[in-house]
Protein backbone atom coordinates (compact mmCIF):
# COMPACT_ATOMS: atom_id res chain seq x y z
CA UNK A 1 0.00 0.00 0.00
CA UNK A 2 3.13 2.00 1.04
CA UNK A 3 4.29 1.68 -2.17
CA UNK A 4 1.48 2.20 -4.12
CA UNK A 5 1.01 5.54 -2.36
CA UNK A 6 4.81 6.48 -3.01
CA UNK A 7 4.95 5.32 -7.12
CA UNK A 8 1.64 7.72 -7.42
CA UNK A 9 3.29 10.52 -5.64
CA UNK A 10 6.19 10.15 -7.73
CA UNK A 11 4.50 9.87 -11.10
CA UNK A 12 2.15 12.81 -9.93
CA UNK A 13 4.34 15.46 -8.65
CA UNK A 14 7.93 16.52 -9.07
CA UNK A 15 9.58 15.41 -5.42
CA UNK A 16 12.95 15.34 -6.34
CA UNK A 17 13.95 19.05 -6.76
CA UNK A 18 11.88 19.71 -3.43
CA UNK A 19 13.92 16.83 -1.51
CA UNK A 20 16.86 19.00 -2.70
CA UNK A 21 15.71 22.26 -1.34
CA UNK A 22 14.66 19.82 2.01
CA UNK A 23 18.01 19.11 2.64
CA UNK A 24 20.26 22.23 1.75
CA UNK A 25 17.63 24.24 3.72
CA UNK A 26 18.41 22.03 7.19
CA UNK A 27 22.19 22.28 6.40
CA UNK A 28 22.14 26.52 5.85
CA UNK A 29 20.36 26.23 9.11
CA UNK A 30 23.24 25.06 11.50
CA UNK A 31 25.69 26.71 9.07
CA UNK A 32 23.63 30.30 9.41
CA UNK A 33 23.51 29.88 13.19
CA UNK A 34 27.00 28.94 13.55
CA UNK A 35 27.98 32.10 12.18
CA UNK A 36 25.57 33.60 14.14
CA UNK A 37 27.21 32.05 17.57
CA UNK A 38 30.61 32.92 16.54
CA UNK A 39 30.21 36.15 15.96
CA UNK A 40 28.19 36.76 18.86
CA UNK A 41 31.01 35.52 20.41
CA UNK A 42 33.09 37.97 19.03
CA UNK A 43 31.18 40.92 20.53
CA UNK A 44 31.41 38.81 24.23
CA UNK A 45 34.99 38.03 23.82
CA UNK A 46 36.46 40.49 21.08
CA UNK A 47 39.52 38.39 20.97
CA UNK A 48 37.98 35.88 19.15
CA UNK A 49 38.28 38.29 16.05
CA UNK A 50 42.06 36.98 16.26
CA UNK A 51 42.90 39.81 13.92
CA UNK A 52 42.26 38.27 11.06
CA UNK A 53 39.91 40.54 8.70
CA UNK A 54 38.00 38.08 7.33
CA UNK A 55 36.25 36.84 10.16
CA UNK A 56 35.69 40.10 12.03
CA UNK A 57 31.98 40.76 13.06
CA UNK A 58 31.69 43.64 10.33
CA UNK A 59 32.70 40.77 7.50
CA UNK A 60 30.71 37.93 8.82
CA UNK A 61 27.55 39.85 10.17
CA UNK A 62 26.37 40.39 6.97
CA UNK A 63 27.23 35.99 6.42
CA UNK A 64 25.04 35.33 8.63
CA UNK A 65 21.82 37.08 7.74
CA UNK A 66 22.50 36.45 4.06
CA UNK A 67 23.10 32.45 5.46
CA UNK A 68 19.87 32.41 8.00
CA UNK A 69 17.28 34.58 5.44
CA UNK A 70 18.66 33.35 1.92
CA UNK A 71 19.89 30.03 2.41
CA UNK A 72 18.07 28.43 4.84
CA UNK A 73 15.00 30.98 4.34
CA UNK A 74 15.29 30.63 0.86
CA UNK A 75 15.54 27.00 0.67
CA UNK A 76 12.53 26.18 2.63
CA UNK A 77 10.33 29.17 1.32
CA UNK A 78 11.30 26.87 -2.33
CA UNK A 79 10.74 23.57 -0.76
CA UNK A 80 7.97 24.55 0.77
CA UNK A 81 6.13 26.46 -2.57
CA UNK A 82 6.96 24.00 -4.58
CA UNK A 83 5.66 20.87 -3.06
CA UNK A 84 2.43 22.58 -1.94
CA UNK A 85 1.39 24.14 -5.47
CA UNK A 86 1.65 20.95 -6.55
CA UNK A 87 -0.47 19.59 -4.13
CA UNK A 88 -3.03 22.29 -4.12
CA UNK A 89 -3.63 22.43 -7.72
CA UNK A 90 -3.46 18.73 -8.56
CA UNK A 91 -0.76 19.09 -10.65
CA UNK A 92 3.18 18.75 -11.52
CA UNK A 93 5.35 21.62 -12.02
CA UNK A 94 5.56 23.27 -15.07
CA UNK A 95 8.95 22.24 -15.47
CA UNK A 96 10.85 20.41 -13.45
CA UNK A 97 13.98 21.20 -15.15
CA UNK A 98 13.24 24.79 -14.71
CA UNK A 99 13.25 24.09 -10.83
CA UNK A 100 16.55 22.00 -11.15
CA UNK A 101 17.89 25.48 -12.63
CA UNK A 102 16.62 27.66 -9.72
CA UNK A 103 18.00 25.00 -7.13
CA UNK A 104 21.42 25.35 -8.70
CA UNK A 105 21.52 29.01 -9.42
CA UNK A 106 19.96 29.73 -5.90
CA UNK A 107 23.01 27.92 -4.25
CA UNK A 108 25.35 29.55 -6.42
CA UNK A 109 23.88 33.05 -5.25
CA UNK A 110 24.59 31.42 -1.47
CA UNK A 111 28.30 30.03 -3.02
CA UNK A 112 29.43 33.92 -4.16
CA UNK A 113 27.71 35.23 -1.06
CA UNK A 114 30.28 32.93 0.98
CA UNK A 115 33.08 33.69 -0.79
CA UNK A 116 32.58 37.48 -1.39
CA UNK A 117 31.30 39.01 1.39
CA UNK A 118 33.86 37.89 3.96
CA UNK A 119 36.69 39.57 1.66
CA UNK A 120 34.86 42.55 1.88
CA UNK A 121 33.29 42.94 -1.47
CA UNK A 122 29.83 44.70 -0.18
CA UNK A 123 27.27 47.50 -1.29
CA UNK A 124 26.94 48.49 2.47
CA UNK A 125 22.82 48.13 1.85
CA UNK A 126 21.52 45.92 5.37
CA UNK A 127 19.85 42.44 3.63
CA UNK A 128 21.14 43.49 0.01
CA UNK A 129 25.14 43.45 0.73
CA UNK A 130 25.86 41.12 -2.17
CA UNK A 131 27.83 43.13 -5.36
CA UNK A 132 25.83 44.18 -8.49
CA UNK A 133 27.02 40.83 -10.29
CA UNK A 134 25.35 38.62 -7.59
CA UNK A 135 22.66 40.78 -7.90
CA UNK A 136 21.63 39.82 -11.12
CA UNK A 137 21.96 36.29 -10.63
CA UNK A 138 19.34 36.78 -7.61
CA UNK A 139 16.94 38.21 -9.80
CA UNK A 140 17.06 36.23 -12.86
CA UNK A 141 16.92 32.73 -10.24
CA UNK A 142 13.74 34.68 -8.86
CA UNK A 143 12.58 35.29 -11.84
CA UNK A 144 12.85 31.64 -13.22
CA UNK A 145 10.99 30.49 -9.35
CA UNK A 146 8.06 32.86 -9.83
CA UNK A 147 7.52 32.03 -13.34
CA UNK A 148 7.60 28.50 -13.00
CA UNK A 149 5.80 29.18 -10.09
CA UNK A 150 3.06 30.85 -11.82
CA UNK A 151 2.55 28.81 -15.17
CA UNK A 152 2.37 25.76 -12.77
CA UNK A 153 -0.82 27.54 -11.22
CA UNK A 154 -2.25 28.87 -14.42
CA UNK A 155 -2.47 24.89 -15.89
CA UNK A 156 -3.81 24.07 -12.05
CA UNK A 157 -6.62 21.13 -12.29
CA UNK A 158 -8.82 22.77 -9.31
CA UNK A 159 -10.82 26.00 -9.82
CA UNK A 160 -9.64 28.18 -6.96
CA UNK A 161 -6.32 28.94 -6.12
CA UNK A 162 -5.99 28.15 -2.48
CA UNK A 163 -4.64 30.55 0.01
CA UNK A 164 -1.48 29.56 0.35
CA UNK A 165 -0.50 29.90 -2.96
CA UNK A 166 -1.67 33.67 -3.42
CA UNK A 167 0.81 34.43 -0.35
CA UNK A 168 3.96 32.91 -2.31
CA UNK A 169 2.51 34.58 -5.25
CA UNK A 170 2.45 37.70 -3.63
CA UNK A 171 6.20 37.08 -2.20
CA UNK A 172 7.49 36.52 -5.69
CA UNK A 173 5.72 39.81 -7.01
CA UNK A 174 7.12 41.95 -4.46
CA UNK A 175 10.50 40.46 -3.92
CA UNK A 176 10.96 40.73 -7.62
CA UNK A 177 10.19 45.02 -7.52
CA UNK A 178 12.16 45.91 -4.39
CA UNK A 179 15.00 44.14 -5.43
CA UNK A 180 15.15 45.28 -8.73
CA UNK A 181 14.68 48.81 -7.61
CA UNK A 182 16.82 48.74 -4.71
CA UNK A 183 19.95 46.76 -6.68
CA UNK A 184 20.06 49.77 -8.95
CA UNK A 185 23.59 50.83 -9.10
CA UNK A 186 25.95 52.09 -11.12
CA UNK A 187 29.35 49.43 -11.05
CA UNK A 188 33.03 51.19 -11.45
CA UNK A 189 34.70 47.54 -11.54
CA UNK A 190 33.36 44.20 -10.92
CA UNK A 191 32.91 44.32 -7.49
CA UNK A 192 32.23 48.07 -6.47
CA UNK A 193 29.28 50.13 -7.51
CA UNK A 194 27.43 52.98 -6.11
CA UNK A 195 24.13 53.34 -6.21
CA UNK A 196 22.11 55.53 -8.56
CA UNK A 197 19.90 57.25 -5.29
CA UNK A 198 22.00 59.33 -2.86
CA UNK A 199 21.15 60.86 0.35
CA UNK A 200 17.91 60.53 2.14
CA UNK A 201 16.00 59.02 -1.21
CA UNK A 202 18.71 56.03 -0.80
CA UNK A 203 17.91 55.64 2.85
CA UNK A 204 14.14 55.39 1.96
CA UNK A 205 14.82 52.90 -1.07
CA UNK A 206 17.10 50.68 1.13
CA UNK A 207 14.06 50.88 3.93
CA UNK A 208 11.42 50.46 1.55
CA UNK A 209 13.49 47.11 0.51
CA UNK A 210 14.36 46.31 4.33
CA UNK A 211 11.45 46.38 5.84
CA UNK A 212 9.49 44.64 2.72
CA UNK A 213 12.62 41.89 2.69
CA UNK A 214 11.19 40.84 6.01
CA UNK A 215 7.01 41.89 5.17
CA UNK A 216 7.27 39.50 1.95
CA UNK A 217 10.04 37.42 2.21
CA UNK A 218 10.16 36.71 5.79
CA UNK A 219 6.50 37.07 6.75
CA UNK A 220 4.03 37.24 3.37
CA UNK A 221 6.34 33.39 2.06
CA UNK A 222 5.89 31.99 5.23
CA UNK A 223 2.45 33.07 6.13
CA UNK A 224 1.99 30.54 3.43
CA UNK A 225 3.96 28.05 4.55
CA UNK A 226 1.52 28.35 7.28
CA UNK A 227 -1.81 28.07 5.84
CA UNK A 228 -1.19 25.08 4.13
CA UNK A 229 1.37 22.93 6.83
CA UNK A 230 -0.58 23.97 9.80
CA UNK A 231 -3.87 22.61 8.29
CA UNK A 232 -2.17 19.55 7.13
CA UNK A 233 -0.45 18.67 9.85
CA UNK A 234 -3.47 19.35 12.34
CA UNK A 235 -5.38 17.48 9.59
CA UNK A 236 -8.26 20.34 9.84
CA UNK A 237 -9.15 22.84 7.77
CA UNK A 238 -7.87 26.70 8.58
CA UNK A 239 -10.58 27.90 10.46
CA UNK A 240 -11.82 30.56 8.48
CA UNK A 241 -11.19 30.81 5.19
CA UNK A 242 -12.81 34.31 4.60
CA UNK A 243 -9.79 35.94 7.12
CA UNK A 244 -7.42 34.50 5.28
CA UNK A 245 -8.31 36.13 2.25
CA UNK A 246 -8.80 39.73 4.27
CA UNK A 247 -5.25 38.67 5.79
CA UNK A 248 -3.72 38.33 2.31
CA UNK A 249 -4.84 41.68 0.90
CA UNK A 250 -4.68 43.60 3.82
CA UNK A 251 -1.05 42.64 4.29
CA UNK A 252 -0.18 43.20 0.18
CA UNK A 253 -2.20 46.81 0.35
CA UNK A 254 -0.27 48.01 4.10
CA UNK A 255 2.87 46.22 4.22
CA UNK A 256 4.59 48.40 1.71
CA UNK A 257 4.12 51.73 3.54
CA UNK A 258 6.09 50.92 6.83
CA UNK A 259 9.71 50.94 5.70
CA UNK A 260 10.00 54.49 6.34
CA UNK A 261 9.19 53.60 10.68
CA UNK A 262 13.33 52.71 10.16
CA UNK A 263 14.19 56.21 9.89
CA UNK A 264 12.40 58.12 12.62
CA UNK A 265 14.43 61.01 13.92
CA UNK A 266 16.38 61.16 10.24
CA UNK A 267 16.27 63.54 7.37
CA UNK A 268 13.36 61.78 5.70
CA UNK A 269 9.83 64.16 6.23
CA UNK A 270 8.12 64.03 9.41
CA UNK A 271 5.17 63.14 7.88
CA UNK A 272 7.12 60.34 6.13
CA UNK A 273 7.37 59.02 9.26
CA UNK A 274 4.56 59.07 11.38
CA UNK A 275 2.81 57.39 8.36
CA UNK A 276 5.24 54.85 8.67
CA UNK A 277 4.31 54.64 12.34
CA UNK A 278 0.51 55.06 11.77
CA UNK A 279 0.53 52.13 9.02
CA UNK A 280 2.76 49.85 11.58
CA UNK A 281 0.46 49.68 13.91
CA UNK A 282 -2.58 49.55 11.95
CA UNK A 283 -1.14 46.20 10.31
CA UNK A 284 -1.54 44.96 14.18
CA UNK A 285 -5.19 43.93 13.19
CA UNK A 286 -4.29 41.58 9.95
CA UNK A 287 -1.47 40.33 11.93
CA UNK A 288 -3.29 39.28 14.67
CA UNK A 289 -6.22 37.82 12.08
CA UNK A 290 -3.75 35.44 10.57
CA UNK A 291 -2.07 34.31 13.64
CA UNK A 292 -5.50 33.77 15.54
CA UNK A 293 -6.56 31.99 12.17
CA UNK A 294 -3.47 29.84 12.42
CA UNK A 295 -3.93 28.96 16.46
CA UNK A 296 -8.12 28.37 16.11
CA UNK A 297 -7.10 26.45 13.16
CA UNK A 298 -6.95 23.53 16.09
CA UNK A 299 -10.10 24.54 17.74
CA UNK A 300 -11.39 21.24 19.50
CA UNK A 301 -8.48 19.51 18.64
CA UNK A 302 -5.99 20.66 21.10
CA UNK A 303 -4.87 17.54 22.66
CA UNK A 304 -2.98 17.49 19.77
CA UNK A 305 -0.61 19.44 21.07
CA UNK A 306 0.42 16.84 23.98
CA UNK A 307 1.92 14.64 20.86
CA UNK A 308 2.58 15.98 17.91
CA UNK A 309 5.83 17.79 18.21
CA UNK A 310 6.16 19.33 14.61
CA UNK A 311 2.28 20.86 15.32
CA UNK A 312 3.87 22.48 18.33
CA UNK A 313 5.99 23.93 16.09
CA UNK A 314 3.83 25.81 14.40
CA UNK A 315 1.69 26.95 17.00
CA UNK A 316 4.76 28.03 19.11
CA UNK A 317 5.83 30.10 15.94
CA UNK A 318 2.64 31.75 15.51
CA UNK A 319 2.69 32.83 18.87
CA UNK A 320 6.13 34.21 18.25
CA UNK A 321 4.61 36.02 15.11
CA UNK A 322 1.96 37.46 17.40
CA UNK A 323 3.99 38.73 19.29
CA UNK A 324 6.78 40.26 17.26
CA UNK A 325 3.50 41.74 15.16
CA UNK A 326 2.61 43.91 17.68
CA UNK A 327 6.11 44.53 19.45
CA UNK A 328 7.18 46.07 16.17
CA UNK A 329 4.17 48.46 15.75
CA UNK A 330 5.00 49.54 19.21
CA UNK A 331 8.54 50.27 18.54
CA UNK A 332 7.78 52.32 15.00
CA UNK A 333 5.61 54.85 17.23
CA UNK A 334 7.93 57.88 17.98
CA UNK A 335 7.99 58.09 21.86
CA UNK A 336 9.18 54.33 21.79
CA UNK A 337 11.64 54.71 18.78
CA UNK A 338 13.57 57.38 20.71
CA UNK A 339 14.47 54.59 23.05
CA UNK A 340 14.70 51.85 21.44
CA UNK A 341 16.35 52.49 18.11
CA UNK A 342 19.96 52.07 17.34
CA UNK A 343 19.90 49.54 20.48
CA UNK A 344 19.87 46.12 21.51
CA UNK A 345 16.43 45.83 21.49
CA UNK A 346 15.94 46.82 17.63
CA UNK A 347 18.16 43.01 16.98
CA UNK A 348 15.83 41.47 20.45
CA UNK A 349 12.78 41.73 18.33
CA UNK A 350 14.20 40.59 15.12
CA UNK A 351 15.40 37.67 16.74
CA UNK A 352 11.74 37.38 18.26
CA UNK A 353 10.19 37.09 14.73
CA UNK A 354 13.45 35.42 12.97
CA UNK A 355 14.11 32.73 15.67
CA UNK A 356 10.48 32.67 17.13
CA UNK A 357 8.69 32.67 13.91
CA UNK A 358 10.80 31.94 10.56
CA UNK A 359 12.57 29.41 12.38
CA UNK A 360 10.38 27.46 13.99
CA UNK A 361 7.25 27.49 11.20
CA UNK A 362 10.10 26.29 9.02
CA UNK A 363 11.55 24.15 11.15
CA UNK A 364 7.87 22.57 11.39
CA UNK A 365 7.55 22.46 7.64
CA UNK A 366 10.53 20.54 6.47
CA UNK A 367 9.85 17.75 9.44
CA UNK A 368 6.30 17.98 7.81
CA UNK A 369 7.44 17.63 4.25
CA UNK A 370 10.84 14.80 5.00
CA UNK A 371 7.86 12.62 6.67
CA UNK A 372 5.92 12.86 3.49
CA UNK A 373 8.50 12.83 0.65
CA UNK A 374 10.26 9.77 1.93
CA UNK A 375 6.78 8.07 3.07
CA UNK A 376 8.27 7.54 6.34
CA UNK A 377 8.25 8.72 9.76
CA UNK A 378 11.47 10.38 11.38
CA UNK A 379 14.09 8.77 12.38
CA UNK A 380 14.03 9.68 16.05
CA UNK A 381 10.75 11.28 17.05
CA UNK A 382 12.79 12.07 20.57
CA UNK A 383 14.97 14.25 18.54
CA UNK A 384 12.25 16.26 17.48
CA UNK A 385 11.10 16.93 20.57
CA UNK A 386 14.46 18.32 21.92
CA UNK A 387 15.33 20.49 19.28
CA UNK A 388 11.49 22.00 19.86
CA UNK A 389 12.94 22.81 23.60
CA UNK A 390 15.84 24.05 22.63
CA UNK A 391 14.58 26.24 19.99
CA UNK A 392 11.94 27.77 22.29
CA UNK A 393 14.76 27.89 25.38
CA UNK A 394 17.29 29.37 23.26
CA UNK A 395 14.84 32.30 21.64
CA UNK A 396 13.52 32.94 24.81
CA UNK A 397 17.09 33.53 26.33
CA UNK A 398 17.98 35.30 23.29
CA UNK A 399 15.50 37.64 23.41
CA UNK A 400 14.89 38.55 26.95
CA UNK A 401 19.00 39.16 26.82
CA UNK A 402 18.46 41.58 23.79
CA UNK A 403 15.41 43.61 25.71
CA UNK A 404 17.12 43.90 28.78
CA UNK A 405 20.43 45.07 27.13
CA UNK A 406 18.60 47.32 24.63
CA UNK A 407 16.57 48.91 27.41
CA UNK A 408 19.45 49.86 29.57
CA UNK A 409 21.64 50.81 26.76
CA UNK A 410 18.52 53.60 25.35
CA UNK A 411 18.31 54.78 29.06
CA UNK A 412 22.15 55.21 29.56
CA UNK A 413 22.56 56.87 26.35
CA UNK A 414 20.24 59.84 26.98
CA UNK A 415 20.69 59.97 30.95
CA UNK A 416 22.02 63.56 31.20
CA UNK A 417 23.36 64.73 34.74
CA UNK A 418 22.70 67.92 36.69
CA UNK A 419 24.46 70.04 33.80
CA UNK A 420 22.88 68.56 30.91
CA UNK A 421 25.56 66.57 29.77
CA UNK A 422 25.31 62.90 28.85
CA UNK A 423 25.95 61.15 32.40
CA UNK A 424 27.59 58.33 30.26
CA UNK A 425 30.45 57.66 28.26
CA UNK A 426 29.62 55.01 25.47
CA UNK A 427 32.50 52.90 26.81
CA UNK A 428 30.81 52.88 29.97
CA UNK A 429 27.39 51.45 28.31
CA UNK A 430 29.06 48.56 26.12
CA UNK A 431 31.04 47.43 29.72
CA UNK A 432 27.46 47.28 31.11
CA UNK A 433 25.85 44.93 28.10
CA UNK A 434 28.84 42.57 28.13
CA UNK A 435 26.58 40.09 30.98
CA UNK A 436 23.92 39.79 28.53
CA UNK A 437 26.18 39.58 25.16
CA UNK A 438 27.56 36.25 26.61
CA UNK A 439 23.56 35.62 28.14
CA UNK A 440 22.65 36.44 24.04
CA UNK A 441 25.44 33.82 23.09
CA UNK A 442 24.22 31.18 25.49
CA UNK A 443 20.86 31.42 23.95
CA UNK A 444 22.26 31.13 20.12
CA UNK A 445 24.48 28.43 20.95
CA UNK A 446 21.21 26.47 22.53
CA UNK A 447 18.96 27.52 19.34
CA UNK A 448 22.11 26.16 17.25
CA UNK A 449 22.31 23.22 18.95
CA UNK A 450 18.34 22.29 17.75
CA UNK A 451 19.62 22.75 14.03
CA UNK A 452 22.22 20.44 14.46
CA UNK A 453 19.75 17.72 15.78
CA UNK A 454 17.52 18.54 13.00
CA UNK A 455 19.94 17.49 10.66
CA UNK A 456 21.01 14.67 11.85
CA UNK A 457 17.52 13.87 12.26
CA UNK A 458 16.33 14.29 8.64
CA UNK A 459 19.97 12.86 7.19
CA UNK A 460 19.55 9.54 9.87
CA UNK A 461 15.58 9.22 8.35
CA UNK A 462 17.20 9.44 4.81
CA UNK A 463 19.53 6.64 5.42
CA UNK A 464 16.82 4.64 7.18
CA UNK A 465 14.56 4.89 4.14
CA UNK A 466 17.36 4.25 1.46
CA UNK A 467 18.43 1.05 4.04
CA UNK A 468 14.98 -0.14 3.19
CA UNK A 469 15.56 0.48 -0.61
CA UNK A 470 13.72 3.22 -0.96
CA UNK A 471 14.90 6.50 -2.39
CA UNK B 1 -10.69 78.95 9.43
CA UNK B 2 -10.96 77.12 12.10
CA UNK B 3 -8.13 74.88 13.36
CA UNK B 4 -9.92 71.77 11.47
CA UNK B 5 -9.86 73.81 8.13
CA UNK B 6 -6.33 74.59 8.56
CA UNK B 7 -5.36 71.40 9.70
CA UNK B 8 -6.47 69.79 6.32
CA UNK B 9 -5.80 73.01 4.42
CA UNK B 10 -3.85 71.95 1.20
CA UNK B 11 -2.03 74.31 -1.22
CA UNK B 12 -3.43 71.84 -4.35
CA UNK B 13 -1.24 74.22 -6.91
CA UNK B 14 1.96 73.61 -4.87
CA UNK B 15 1.18 69.51 -5.92
CA UNK B 16 3.59 68.36 -8.14
CA UNK B 17 3.04 65.32 -10.77
CA UNK B 18 4.99 63.09 -8.18
CA UNK B 19 2.36 64.03 -5.31
CA UNK B 20 -0.84 63.41 -7.37
CA UNK B 21 0.49 60.16 -8.79
CA UNK B 22 0.95 59.47 -5.14
CA UNK B 23 -2.28 60.48 -4.01
CA UNK B 24 -4.17 58.73 -6.63
CA UNK B 25 -2.22 55.06 -5.97
CA UNK B 26 -3.68 56.08 -2.11
CA UNK B 27 -6.95 56.32 -2.95
CA UNK B 28 -7.40 53.81 -5.48
CA UNK B 29 -5.71 51.14 -3.03
CA UNK B 30 -8.46 52.55 -0.50
CA UNK B 31 -10.96 51.67 -2.58
CA UNK B 32 -9.85 48.70 -3.59
CA UNK B 33 -9.71 47.60 -0.18
CA UNK B 34 -13.27 48.88 0.93
CA UNK B 35 -13.88 46.53 -2.63
CA UNK B 36 -12.25 43.43 -1.29
CA UNK B 37 -13.52 43.54 2.21
CA UNK B 38 -17.27 43.95 1.19
CA UNK B 39 -16.90 40.72 -1.35
CA UNK B 40 -14.94 38.53 1.12
CA UNK B 41 -17.20 39.75 3.94
CA UNK B 42 -20.86 39.81 2.47
CA UNK B 43 -23.09 36.99 3.93
CA UNK B 44 -23.75 35.44 0.05
CA UNK B 45 -20.16 34.76 -0.51
CA UNK B 46 -19.83 32.62 2.90
CA UNK B 47 -20.95 29.12 1.65
CA UNK B 48 -17.94 29.68 -1.28
CA UNK B 49 -15.35 30.89 0.38
CA UNK B 50 -15.66 27.79 3.20
CA UNK B 51 -15.44 25.47 0.21
CA UNK B 52 -11.90 26.34 -0.19
CA UNK B 53 -11.05 25.19 3.44
CA UNK B 54 -10.49 21.98 2.41
CA UNK B 55 -8.12 22.50 -0.63
CA UNK B 56 -5.31 20.90 0.88
CA UNK B 57 -7.41 17.65 1.34
CA UNK B 58 -8.26 17.09 -1.96
CA UNK B 59 -4.58 15.97 -2.77
CA UNK B 60 -4.87 12.85 -5.21
CA UNK B 61 -2.60 10.95 -4.11
CA UNK B 62 -4.17 10.32 -0.65
CA UNK B 63 -1.85 11.37 1.64
CA UNK B 64 -3.11 12.31 5.11
CA UNK B 65 -6.39 12.45 4.07
CA UNK B 66 -8.04 10.64 6.24
CA UNK B 67 -10.34 11.24 8.96
CA UNK B 68 -10.25 15.38 7.94
CA UNK B 69 -12.44 16.82 11.10
CA UNK B 70 -14.69 19.81 9.64
CA UNK B 71 -14.79 21.89 12.45
CA UNK B 72 -18.16 23.31 12.56
CA UNK B 73 -18.34 26.42 13.94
Amino acid sequence: MEETQQQIQEENYDYSVVKGFVVMASVYFVVGTFIGVYIASELSWPFLNFDIAEITFGRLRPLHTNAVIFAFGGCVLMASAFYSVQRTCHTALWSNKMAWAVFWGWNLVIVSAVITLPLGFTQGKEYAELEWPIDILIALVWVLFTFNFIMTVAKRKTPHIYVSNWFFMGMMVMITYIHVANSLVIPVELFKSYSIFSGTHDAMIQWWWGHNAVGFYLTAGFLGIMYYFVPKQANRPVFSYRLSVLHFWTLMFGYVWLGSHHLQYTALPGWTQSLGAAISIAMIIPSWGGAVNGMMTLSGAWHKLRTDYILRFFIVSLAFYAMSTFEGPVMSIKTVNALSHYTDWTIGHVHSGALGWVGMVGSGALYHMVMRLWSTEMYSTALVAIHFWTATIGTVVYIVAMWVSGIMQGLMWRATNEYGTLKYTFAETVVEMHPYYVMRTAGGFIYFLGTVLMLYNIIMTIKMVKAKGGE
Amino acid sequence: MNKLQEYFYTDWSAMTSNDWVGLIITVVIFILMIAIYSYVLAAGNQEKFDACRYIPFDSDDGDNNKGVVKNER
